[in-house]
């Protein structure tokens, strides 16, 4: 093939002129929480590197992220496909298939050994030797596998691939799994929710271009600057759940008011996302704003942490997803209590008959 | 079977008193058993709150308040507790009994065996150990130690989420939370917690409550002067 | 003997060149198809396999079922809250709870704009590419394709600059080399007919599309909290209005629902229509091709109520019923409840029954996976070469109607009801057919499914518009209730019920059967849209709505498989919702698991 065009030489291309070009680098740098002056260094980046091939796979998925991302308003999905990346695969919006679509996984191999991102959708199943998921014959965790080893860096897109979401859910009857599972050899920045922002997903793609690495992650692999805070942090309704003001039923006085959806069963609390901070669809809104409580959808496993309209969940012990902690709790503590009861009951007429029965004891 | 009350005075009713609970492990015995309460109560109501008041939000801040003694009961249970294994180490060889088991003793099992065949009327011969018996040692160890370390682990790594990434709670404790597979799973456990050691609570209480009336060594009033006293037989 | 007549009155050759097709792209999921040509390169025999299973009914077994829609909502990410209002309506209906008319209104509505974004995203992103020539649009006159354009809409975006404009940033794109999706495809085949300039159009409406179809989505967020996978409730929906207060869905936010509902309609109106019915001109061969099951058997449950909780089919904004045998004097009337008449069979699907010559009732299905490959498959087990159809061959099941494969989705429907006498539906195929000048039996083709999804989308963005009046002369008589929580509480409910939900999809037929007892989920089990139209063969040997509409086209490349491509892709597959599978009773879901 030809010559790679910078990102910035493909923005020409588009007619897009240096002043639109420097407003969208200026807009990257907000959009991305940086200081202004950063968007010199992003216009620099996006000027003289050629765009990055990016390979994007599809395992056990339901296309929710690819679906997130066209939803991409800044930049647009059509900007990061047509100038930013070079997206050579993706079987959900190629024009090739069969043997022909296949075959650019080992043109890729071949011309960028070593320098393409790999874009990860869904997850392998591995019971019945990975064959509940298969594609040109093959199971796919061996698609993966290949292209994972030429690779130069993975995005884990969504809670499919980050943690292994729904069809991992208990029983996980296709044994389906995060694909750190199946590949430990490479670095993977997992971009979690189900599906992740449309607008956190082009973020840390831009993040990487302009930067040329990953951006700086927690401890479990996700990019800081979408993950490090929980909804509840930065939820405009938080007022509302300091003052102990809640919504009991759906629609109630509450409801209409505004309250905290705490006792409505939001995990909010305990999930650490964007949404309260960039929100959903051009920030429009994010479900605790429509009414909803969050459920969670960027946390590890949040299928098995019991139901999504209680604040005390159940525990994920083995044997059982019914149990509650104040369930299990409540029944332990009252069976002390009876427990107690009947053995000070036990006691006292134990004491009794020895003393009737004129034995040792003291007096 | 009274060998070990070897010393102490012998009061005119033919009572023998140890020493036993030293000042340190008497105050650190009631500021836990305060501390666990009042955590219990407000950790309760965090995770079943209270009917709405009424008004604007800034006329309210119930559930604030409540987190705000859970945090300042749990700083006083977690300091408190810190202090408490320091003494361990510079307190009286009884002070050391609720951190560890010895089972590497023959003596230690044959005396919870007594304890078991004890407490479930198989046997009338009373026990005559200083401290701990060796099932309620068994129990504390278990159901109260680790437990406490339990709930100061999974209560600091959730306050390292509202301190946010970085905080000195979430540097030291917020490893927890994808070990016990992420926050909501923590509060669940925590929650758990609090009701096992609420379980171990009534069942101390009912334990030394009894010892003081039916058994021959003193318990409540121990825990509050130190002197554990053995009627005599 | 390579030739044999299916129980459906197809005939199949199994000789001549066999062609695979793996993977499908431009779809949801992973479908594999595989071919028999004959020496003139049409299609005798066609075989459509499902590559992927999750299990998602199994995960369900023994949860809340206010939780159900969560779960069920991620069979699909494409045609998403289409299982999740299945579900709740399955739900609702077990536990006899009755939503409050703002719901019924508010799930129209998010229907409504699912229907009219993901029609459009599969017209121009999954379906237009196997019509509309990428690099030929290079050597169009940008004069000509403004004229073009505004001799057949008068979409704004319509000047000789604009198009140059686009044509430059084209041209560009393709020079540089880095062809990105559109690397490897199939330009430049004798196959695509278009002149320059309807290439060039409809390259920058595929453009325009992606961009718009953002827009759409938006009144989901508004009810539901965002897409992809917005929020719903058991009972009605989670969003409450706020028109006196600060915290719902106030004027601002019915505003916005407004103004998207009228560009929605102006874009569908102006670009989708106009190009639809321009690409058809050039492929008039395509109105004979791709018929398959569209002519004999056809399947609608009936959707979008217009008053809540009435579901018989003259409440119904888009009614149902069945067609069967090609007679379109008779609409049968359905009864998913009946386990007489919707069944699914395994015989050819890599599931286990006790026995497979016999089809189930979803309330009576069960799943066991059972991958077993037939003697005469070419490879191995994990490298697969040629699939055996006489063996099992699919993740999909077999689902059928009275024991007839049927076909589902848009032109199902627009049959259906054009054969009920609806006026509006039938006013808009009329005119469509004489505009193109073209015979009712047209639409029983690749080409005539196509056209009745753009059909269907511009319907349901005037949908949109009725059923939003309707909502607000409801809030305004002072209604604003938007859940019933009567029946919210568990201890409230029956101790053992059954229910159904069905929801027309935008693919389709769709029906979950719920089974709860002791306030849990006992079994669930979903018939999905593409489960009907992928089918494998059944225990009586006939082939499903893929299969069927390949049979006859013949290829004009086998290496370049454009011809398949079109009549796979105007179905609309979505793998992931069909092959999800299936709820069992205890013991099936111990073998799932001890693997």
């Amino acid at each position: 093939m030809g010559i790679q065009k910078t990102f910035y030489e493909a923005m020409r291309e588009h007619g897009i002129t240096r002043r639109s070009f420097l407003k969208f680098c200026s807009l990257t740098a907000a959009g991305l929480g940086l200081a202004p002056e950063f968007a010199g260094t992003i216009a620099h980046a996006l000027e003289t590197k050629p765009r990055t091939p990016v390979i994007w796979l599809h395992g056990l998925e339901c296309t929710c992220c690819t679906e997130s991302f066209i939803r991409s308003g800044h930049p647009l999905a059509a900007d990061v496909v047509l100038s930013m990346i070079s997206l050579d695969y993706d079987d959900t919006l190629m024009a090739a298939a069969g043997h022909q679509a296949e075959e650019i996984l080992e043109q890729t191999i071949e011309k960028y050994d070593g320098n393409f991102i790999l874009a990860c959708e869904g997850n392998p199943p591995l019971n019945e030797d990975g064959m509940y998921c298969f594609q040109g014959g093959k199971p796919y965790v061996e698609k993966l596998r290949r292209m994972a080893s030429h690779c130069k860096a993975i995005i884990a897109w969504g809670s499919c691939a980050s943690w292994g979401c729904v069809q991992a859910a208990h029983p996980n009857p296709t044994r389906a799994v995060p694909i750190h599972k199946v590949i430990t050899d490479k670095p993977i920045i997992k971009v979690p929710g189900c599906p992740p922002i449309a607008e956190v997903m082009t973020g840390v793609i831009a993040y990487m271009l302009t930067f040329d690495r990953f951006p700086e992650l927690d401890r479990q692999g996700r990019p800081k600057m979408f993950y490090s805070q929980r909804n509840h942090d930065k939820c405009y309704r938080r007022a509302h759940f300091d003052a102990g003001q809640f919504v009991e039923r759906f629609d109630d006085e509450g409801a209409r008011k505004g309250y905290c959806l705490y006792k409505m069963g939001c995990k909010g609390p305990t999930t650490y996302n964007a949404c309260s901070t960039i929100e959903w669809n051009g920030g429009l809104s994010w479900p605790v704003k429509s009414g909803h409580g969050c459920l969670g959808c960027s946390e590890d496993n949040f299928w098995d942490r019991g139901s999504f309209y209680s604040a005390v969940n159940d525990l994920n012990v083995p044997g059982g997803i019914e149990s509650t902690a104040d369930k299990i709790g409540g029944v332990l503590a009252g069976a002390a209590a009876i427990g107690v009861a009947a053995h000070a009951a036990a006691s006292v007429i134990s004491h009794s008959r020895n003393n009737t029965k004129g034995g040792s004891s003291h007096d | 079977m009274n060998s070990n009350v070897a010393s102490g005075p012998r009061d005119p009713v033919g009572q023998q008193a140890v020493y036993v609970f030293e000042a340190p492990v008497r105050l650190w015995h009631w500021l836990h058993t305060f501390s666990f309460l009042i955590l219990a109560v407000t950790g309760y109501l965090i995770a079943h709150p209270l009917p709405s008041p009424i008004g604007e939000p800034s006329d309210h801040f119930v559930m604030g308040n409540l987190r705000l003694i859970h945090f300042i009961s749990a700083y006083v249970f977690a300091i408190g507790f810190a202090v408490r294994i320091y003494w361990a180490f510079v307190g009286n060889k009884y002070s050391r009994e609720i951190f560890y088991l010895p089972i590497w003793k023959a003596k230690w099992w044959k005396e919870l065996l007594f304890e078991v065949k004890f407490y479930l009327f198989l046997t009338k011969d009373k026990d005559s150990t200083l401290g701990h018996n060796p099932l309620a040692q068994t129990a504390m160890f278990f159901l109260n130690t680790l437990f406490t370390f339990f709930m100061i682990g999974t209560g600091f790594a959730l306050y390292g989420q509202g301190l946010g990434d970085g905080s000195w709670a979430d540097r030291m404790f917020g490893w927890i939370i994808p070990l016990l597979g992420g926050g909501q799973a923590v509060r669940n456990w925590h929650i758990l917690g609090m009701w096992i050691m609420l379980m171990f609570a009534i069942i101390h209480m009912y334990m030394a409550a009894r010892a003081d009336i039916m058994g021959r060594k003193s318990s409540v009033s121990a825990m509050i002067g130190g002197w554990r006293l053995f009627r005599d037989e | 003997m390579t030739e044999t007549l299916t129980a459906n009155g197809f005939k199949l050759d199994t000789g001549g060149k066999r062609v695979v097709v793996d993977p499908i792209c431009r779809i949801e999921g992973h479908l594999r198809i595989e071919v028999n040509l004959d020496s003139d390169n049409v299609i005798r025999n066609a075989v459509s396999t499902g590559t992927m299973w999750r299990g998602l009914e199994v995960i369900l077994k023994g949860r809340d079922p206010r939780d159900a829609w969560a779960f069920v909502e991620r069979i699909c990410g494409v045609c998403t809250g289409v299982h999740a209002l299945t579900s709740v309506r399955a739900v609702e209906d077990a536990l006899g709870i009755k939503i409050p008319e703002n719901a019924n209104h508010i799930r129209n509505l998010m229907m409504l704009a699912q229907y009219t974004q993901d029609h459009l995203v599969h017209f121009y992103h999954l379906h237009a590419l196997d019509w509309v020539d990428v690099v030929s649009a290079l050597s169009a006159d940008p004069k000509a394709t403004s004229a073009l354009q505004q001799s057949i809409s008068s979409w704004s975006k319509s000047s000789p600059g604009y198009f140059r404009d686009v044509q430059a940033r084209l041209k560009r794109f393709v020079e540089s080399g880095q062809l990105g999706p559109f690397a490897n495809a199939y330009w430049g085949s004798p196959a695509y007919k278009l002149p320059a300039e309807a290439n060039l159009m409809a390259v920058t409406h595929y453009l325009e599309a992606l961009d718009f179809q953002r827009e759409i989505v938006k009144i989901h967020t508004v009810f539901g909290g965002r897409n992809p996978h917005p929020n719903w409730v058991v009972g009605g929906m989670p969003c409450s209005f706020s028109l006196n207060e600060t915290g719902g869905i106030n004027m601002e936010w019915l505003n916005l629902v407004s103004s998207i509902i009228d560009r929605s309609i102006e874009f569908i109106d102006k670009v989708y229509i106009p190009d639809l019915k321009a690409i058809a001109s050039f492929y008039p061969e395509w109105t004979t091709y791709g018929g398959g099951l569209s002519s004999t058997n056809l399947l609608s449950y009936g959707d979008f109520p217009k008053v809540a909780n009435d579901w018989s089919q003259e409440n119904m904004h888009m009614p149902g019923g069945a067609i069967i045998n090609g007679d379109l004097s008779k609409v049968h009337e359905v009864d998913v409840r009946d386990p007489e008449q919707v069944q699914e069979f395994v015989t050819h699907s890599w599931y286990k029954y006790p026995d497979e010559s016999k089809g189930l009732h979803p309330w009576d299905g069960m799943t066991e996976p059972n991958f077993e490959l037939g003697p005469n498959t070419k490879g191995s087990k994990t490298d697969i070469q040629e699939i055996d159809e006489n063996a099992k061959y699919s993740f999909v099941k077999a689902p059928r109607w009275r024991g007839h494969a049927m076909e589902v989705g848009p032109l199902a429907r627009y049959v259906v009801a054009y054969v009920r006498g609806d006026e509006e539906i039938k006013a808009q195929v009329d005119g469509l057919l004489s505009d193109l000048g073209l015979p009712l039996t047209a639409l029983f083709s690749t080409l005539g499914r196509t056209a009745a999804r753009g059909l269907e989308c511009s319907w349901a963005a005037h949908k949109m518009r009725f059923v939003f009046d309707s909502m607000m002369a409801n809030l305004k008589a002072g209604d604003t209730a938007t859940s019933n929580m009567d029946l919210w509480e568990p201890k409230t409910w029956p101790k053992d019920v059954k229910g159904v939900g069905m929801v027309e999809a935008p693919r389709g037929s769709l029906g979950h059967w719920v089974h709860i007892k002791d306030t849990k989920i006992a079994s669930y089990q979903a018939i999905v849209p593409t489960t009907w139209n992928a089918s494998p063969r059944d225990a009586a040997g006939n082939i499903g709505a893929y299969e069927a509409a390949l049979l006859g086209t013949p290829m004009a490349n086998p290496e370049q498989p454009l011809e398949i491509l079109r009549t796979v892709h105007s179905f609309d597959p979505c793998l992931a919702c069909a092959t999800h599978v299936i709820a069992p009773d205890g013991q099936e879901l111990v073998s799932v698991k001890v693997r």
